[in-house]
């Protein structure tokens, strides 16, 4: 188990300088200026080649890569040639506000999405079902902005409970609507995948044991079924969750949200190198953490995984 | 259909859930004006304050030697009176008693190191050019010496600016975000993060930045100028026009830009919609070195083929004037050139055959990424296919499309030219002067020699009406030989809070200061 966890650690070192690498070099390749993006509307040749000097643009690219790599085995992420802000403070300050947001959106998406294909499956009304599959694939295929209208319009405009947009130094009414906007599609992908994973699991043999046995109908279904439905909902869980995590543009505009996905775009859009590059590999780290822990947490929804990962 | 319900119920159940665990309490309201920005302000250091989000903000913390007021007039700002010598090559300002929001009060020298600071090669500002004009300041740009008499403090309250030759626009040079005055311990002790903690002496100081949700500024005790009865300025940053809009209908905006499209609405709304006429010209530039577009004639045939008028009516919704020109109607002395491009198919058909294209040509029009724009652009490549001008359209992050349009590679881009002071000089000089081809505005490649020299010429010119004159003359030449397409001077709605009383829409975007505002 440790040495597994190690591994994994250890195989974050090539990932991070893949990653470095193919960023770096996908800013060479796409067209785009960043000195004249941040000139202004009227400036001089003379001064646009000074400003690319003071980037240190005007160096050979082997040497700016050599330099940026230098600089990321200290950890230092470089400052943004736009606000002239450290990367690694804009990151600080803008992750958590990420993160409340994924974690409330993954708290909605797991409650509610687990509770519905729970449901629908246990129940087998067939009316019920298919309410549930209509309703699973409007919140798999609406847009998010729209949805996200939708709600400020309900909720804020005409019911007046919530606040539209904003962050509102982090108080929970500014954080439910976008959370709960993000958490939509996953809400209902989890609730599908949960329908099918506990039908499978109705049919099993250890629940006809379980019932033989006498277990009552609440037990089979929480201790037997459930968990075992639960396995491909966790896979789910995992890869929203991380890409979560790397900010979620669209709610985030829509709600006014100042997470790390607006950051990344407008530094995109402004080709504001060290901050792309930066908030890249924050997001590569987080990925392959986020992996690793729903890895491990596999084994502790099912013995059998853990059981094998005993044997080696 | 009860099970539609049912599901709905667990999905809205943790919703609701979550709304009473929040309680539903509003905030209680204070005296603090709340706006929205679309973008957030990039720096607040006015050296680097180049786009319209960081200026508007920059001068409101730091202050001038002049200002703007909302009808873009010249008021004293840290200079209560001037007085301009030597025909316009000495102006001698002295100071009122302002102090910067650490305390301490601006005297003369603060203004010398703030000028010098712009101008040092080692600042790089892409906004040095603004004071070119000082004695000696290229030279000191190029890498030369300080000219100590070009700012010169005459005592702690009085300085003068000498000019290499009189430049008539000066004053609003100075009123400009980049001539702001810096306190210049807090620039020594914070370096580049300056920009995120300014010193200045405006009317407003920083607060709080919470990055890209909110900037909070409040009152700068040291101002000394008219007193707000605000408690302060609140600027949320909501890229969401939407958004911008909800806010506004539940009272969480004070000043809400209406969105063209929404215009209909609004109107329709029956509350007052506020509306000034912007500062601001749109039009698409044709590359005037790249065939076909160095014959007049065929730049002529492109402006007659399209109905500018009917663009604005269902594309902008009414919100914008035609322009017969590039200097907008509230910077004019005179009447507009009278109108030389009505929408005419035929007559472009017959330029074009004149010019030798009888069958047409296929042409790019670069743009930047932007909505209105496609709207836009999609009428005018309709237009001119009629005429047989095969159209298309090319879009680009605007870092790629400066550099391309800087370089003149495109064949057409479509574009604005936002007022930096309210001059016709403004509209001319920059844009169609040949010393300025490239990124300092002239980006058509337009070179008259008639036109720079009635452009030379206004430029020292100190009487007015002969200025008006010159500048008029040379609009007539660029008009004529329609290095653009002429499209329109937009114009800017915004609707306030009822509550809401002394806010006029400025006319130069950093000439609202928000002091005869009141809650």
């Amino acid at each position: 188990m440790r040495g597994f966890v190690v591994r994994r650690l250890l195989l974050l070192v090539p990932i991070l300088l893949g990653v470095a690498t193919l960023t770096f070099l996908l800013m060479y390749v796409v067209p785009g200026d960043p000195v004249r993006a941040i000139a202004g509307e009227r400036y001089d040749e003379e001064t646009i080649a000074r400003m690319r000097s003071e980037l240190g643009l005007d160096r050979p690219l082997i040497v700016q890569y050599v330099d940026f790599l230098a600089h990321l085995a200290r950890f230092d992420l470089g400052v943004s040639y736009v606000t002239k802000r450290p990367v690694a403070e804009a990151i600080r300050e803008r992750f958590p506000r990420t993160l409340a947001l994924a974690a409330s959106a993954m708290v909605f998406a797991i409650v509610c999405g687990v509770a519905i294909g729970a449901l629908s499956a246990w129940g087998r009304h067939p009316l019920l079902a298919r309410a549930f599959m209509t309703a699973s694939l409007v919140g798999v295929s609406m847009p998010v902005f729209w949805l996200g209208l939708l709600l400020i319009y309900l909720f804020a405009i005409k019911l007046q409970l919530l606040p539209p947009s904003g962050y509102g130094g982090g108080s929970l009414r500014h954080l439910i609507l976008p959370a709960f906007t993000l958490s939509f599609a996953s809400m209902a992908t989890i609730a599908r995948v949960t329908r099918s994973g506990f039908i499978d699991a109705l049919g099993e043999d250890y629940v006809r044991t379980a019932r033989a046995k006498g277990l009552s109908e609440r037990f089979v279904l929480g201790k037997h079924v459930l968990r075992n439905a639960l396995i491909p909902v966790v896979t789910i869980v995992g890869t929203d969750f991380g890409s979560y995590l790397s900010g979620s543009v669209l709610t985030e505009s829509v709600f006014g949200w100042p997470g790390l996905g607006r950051f990344i775009v407008q530094a995109i859009l402004k080709r504001d190198f060290p901050v792309i590059q930066g908030a890249v590999l924050f997001m590569a780290v987080l990925f392959v953490l986020v992996n690793l822990v729903i890895d491990l947490s596999y084994g502790a929804i099912d013995p059998r995984i853990r059981a094998r990962e005993g044997e080696r | 259909m009860h099970g539609m319900m049912r599901a709905a119920g667990i999905v809205l159940a943790p919703l609701v859930g979550a709304i009473l665990l929040a309680g539903c309490s509003a905030e209680e309201r204070d005296e603090t004006l709340r706006l929205a920005l679309q973008t957030e302000p990039t720096t607040l250091d006015p050296a680097f304050a180049v786009d319209f989000s960081s200026g508007r903000a920059a001068s409101l913390i730091h202050s001038n030697l002049v200002a703007f007021d909302p009808d873009a007039r010249i008021v004293p700002d840290l200079a209560r009176e001037w007085e301009v010598r030597d025909s316009g090559r000495e102006y001698v300002f002295r100071l009122g008693r302002d102090a910067f929001s650490n305390g301490r009060r601006v005297a003369a020298p603060d203004v010398v190191y703030s000028f010098r600071r712009l101008l040092d090669p080692a600042t790089v500002s892409p906004r040095w050019w603004l004071l070119q004009g000082l004695r000696g300041a290229a030279a000191f740009h190029g890498g030369g010496a300080w000219d100590e008499e070009s700012v010169d403090a005459l005592d702690d309250s009085t300085v003068a600016i000498r000019l290499d030759r009189p430049v008539p626009h000066f004053l609003g040079l100075l009123a400009m975000p980049a001539a702001g005055i810096v306190c210049r311990e807090e620039v020594m002790r914070l370096g580049p993060a300056y920009g995120r903690s300014p010193c200045g002496s405006g009317p407003w100081k920083l607060s709080a930045w919470s990055e890209s949700d909110e900037i909070s500024l409040v009152p700068n005790p040291g101002y000394r100028g008219t007193r707000t009865a605000l408690e302060g300025l609140s600027f949320r940053i909501i890229p969401e026009q939407m958004t911008q809009i909800a806010e506004f209908e539940v009272g969480g905006l004070d000043v809400l830009e209406v969105p063209r499209a929404e215009l209909e609405y609004w109107r329709a709304a029956g509350v007052s919609l506020l509306w000034k006429e912007e500062l601001r010209v749109v039009y698409i530039g044709l590359n005037t070195r790249k065939s076909p577009f160095d014959d007049a004639r065929v730049r002529r045939a492109i402006n007659r083929a399209v109905d500018v008028e009917k663009i604005i009516a269902h594309v902008l919704f009414g919100a914008g004037k035609r322009s017969c020109g590039t200097v907008p109607p509230s910077l004019r002395s005179s009447p507009p050139p009278p109108d030389l491009y009505p929408y005419d198919p035929a007559g472009a058909k017959a330029l074009l055959a004149e010019a030798g294209l009888p069958n047409g040509f296929s042409m790019e029009i670069w743009q930047r990424e932007n909505p209105e724009a496609g709207r836009v652009l999609e009428s005018v490549q309709g237009y001119l296919a009629r005429v047989g001008i095969t159209v298309k359209l090319v879009t680009r992050e605007w870092g790629a499309f400066k550099e391309a349009i800087d370089q003149g590679r495109p064949d057409a881009f479509y574009i604005d030219w936002l007022a930096d002071y309210p001059d016709a000089e403004n509209f001319l000089a920059p844009l169609f002067h040949s010393s300025n081809i490239g990124g300092s505005g002239n980006r058509t490649g337009y070179r008259s020699a008639a036109v720079d020299s009635l452009l030379d010429a206004a430029s020292t010119c100190l009487d007015a009406a002969a200025r008006a004159e010159l500048y008029r003359t040379a609009e007539s030449i660029v008009y004529a030989d329609a290095p653009w397409i002429f499209l329109w001077f937009p114009e800017r709605y915004e609707v306030v809070s009822p509550q809401l009383t002394g806010y006029r829409i400025p006319l130069i975007f950093n000439g609202q200061r928000f002091l005869d505002v009141s809650l």
